[in-house]
């Protein structure tokens, strides 16, 4: 499976807690393909208590097979990056967005969706265009049995039986579409 | 093996054939070895006979495969037995006589290896009736090493074993193997099968004939 590894910086912040009792939350709130020369945790900004924290370059891997959730996620009114955080350590970065909002089902863990840079947005659009196969919905039905249909495997498996790939751009389609 | 000990020491007839099926065992339950290759090369027919004739192609077809690629024969042994999802062939007794894995001839076989004392090694996790152990069986009948007497329903004695497990579905297995889509250097080991079970069923046969005996019972 044909799949493109980007780098994006991503940047978190933290607001001073409004009660006592609750302590500082990191929330990631943009990512940028500029990479910025600063280790990962660096303090970029305190304004009134207000941090801006770098939290490093992470890895966005695109794959091959997801351009159909890619596609869903640039049609949107504002396309996003999916950043998701366990502690202070970001776990994930995906353009998925059905993947993102997976992760976001897991209270211990501080998704958030930030804007996708456009920069990253040309480049997610050209990948979909090299590796996009558009694949049809195919509702299967029942069948009858009849007689035709024998139950029992034949004793001879022959080449058109065997096993194919039916997604991607190598696939045949499923069986039975012709 | 079976060839290279042929002509020079000559072995009694029970033990050649206990060669014969252990040869049989060694190639249908895995890929022959990079050794195991070099000594089918070793192989010759030695004779004008259908059978070595058989084996002296086999041993021409392991030369090939031996000098192409070394990976080319458990290919083929992959798609023919293994596959994705099912391989070309299911080479157990049970799909042969009921079209269906685990059935009926399954349970009766474990039964009747249970009355012989004889079961699965532990490290494997085919069906018992699969051609490779049901061969492993015939060799160890051969050679003395199990013995079949314990069997009831007219099934005493390896002619009985044979006449109930192998003979209603063998042939037609090997006769598979030797069509089968991928079927290349086991094109010959079917052949090969093929012949040395038409032996054993006219030799059976034949020692029947001669003791007199009321007919095996062929399956109940």
């Amino acid at each position: 499976m044909p799949m493109e590894v980007l780098r994006l910086g991503i940047v978190a912040m933290s607001r001073p807690p409004v009660t006592q009792w609750s302590g500082r939350i990191l929330r990631p709130v943009s990512a940028t393909m500029d990479l910025l020369p600063l280790e990962a945790g660096a303090l970029m900004a305190d304004r009134d208590g207000v941090q801006t924290v770098y939290l490093g370059d992470h890895a966005l891997v695109l794959h091959s097979g997801e351009t159909r959730h890619y596609i869903d996620n640039l049609m949107a009114r504002q396309p996003s990056i999916w950043v998701a955080m366990t502690g202070a350590d970001v776990a994930l970065v995906t353009a998925d967005p059905y993947e993102g909002e997976a992760l976001a089902s897991d209270p211990e863990r501080v998704v958030e969706a930030v804007p996708m840079p456009d920069t990253l947005a040309t480049s997610l659009d050209a990948f979909i265009g090299a590796h996009h196969v558009e694949e049809v919905f195919h509702k299967r039905k029942r069948v009858p049995a009849t007689s035709a249909d024998d139950p029992r495997a034949p004793r001879i498996l022959q080449p058109d039986d065997k096993w194919v790939q039916s997604r991607g751009r190598s696939a045949r389609g499923p069986r039975g579409t012709g | 093996m079976s060839g290279s000990s042929k002509g020079k020491t000559e072995l009694d007839n029970d033990e050649q054939r206990a060669q014969h099926w252990a040869f049989l065992a060694s190639v249908l339950a895995a890929p022959p070895s990079d050794g195991m290759l070099s000594a089918i090369v070793d192989l010759s027919g030695g004779s004008e006979t259908a059978l070595g004739q058989a084996y002296a192609r086999l041993a021409g077809a392991a030369k090939h495969a031996r000098g192409t690629d070394t990976k080319t024969v458990e290919r083929e042994f992959f798609e023919l037995f293994i596959g994705v999802g099912r391989g070309e062939l299911l080479p157990y007794a049970s799909f042969y006589l009921t079209g269906f894995l685990n059935e009926r001839p399954l349970a009766d076989l474990r039964r009747d290896l249970a009355l012989m004392g004889i079961e699965r090694a532990e490290d494997r996790h085919e069906p018992e009736d699969h051609i490779a152990s049901l061969s492993e069986i015939m060799a160890g009948l051969a050679s003395g090493a199990f013995s079949a007497d314990a069997l009831g329903c007219g099934a005493a004695g390896e002619a009985g074993f044979f006449a109930r497990h192998l003979q209603p579905w063998a042939p037609q297995f090997f006769d598979d193997l030797a069509v089968a889509p991928s079927a290349d250097f086991y094109r010959h080991v079917a052949e090969i099968g093929s012949l040395f079970m038409d032996i054993e069923i006219r030799a059976f046969e034949l020692a029947r004939k001669q003791e007199g005996r009321a007919p095996a019972a062929v399956a109940h």
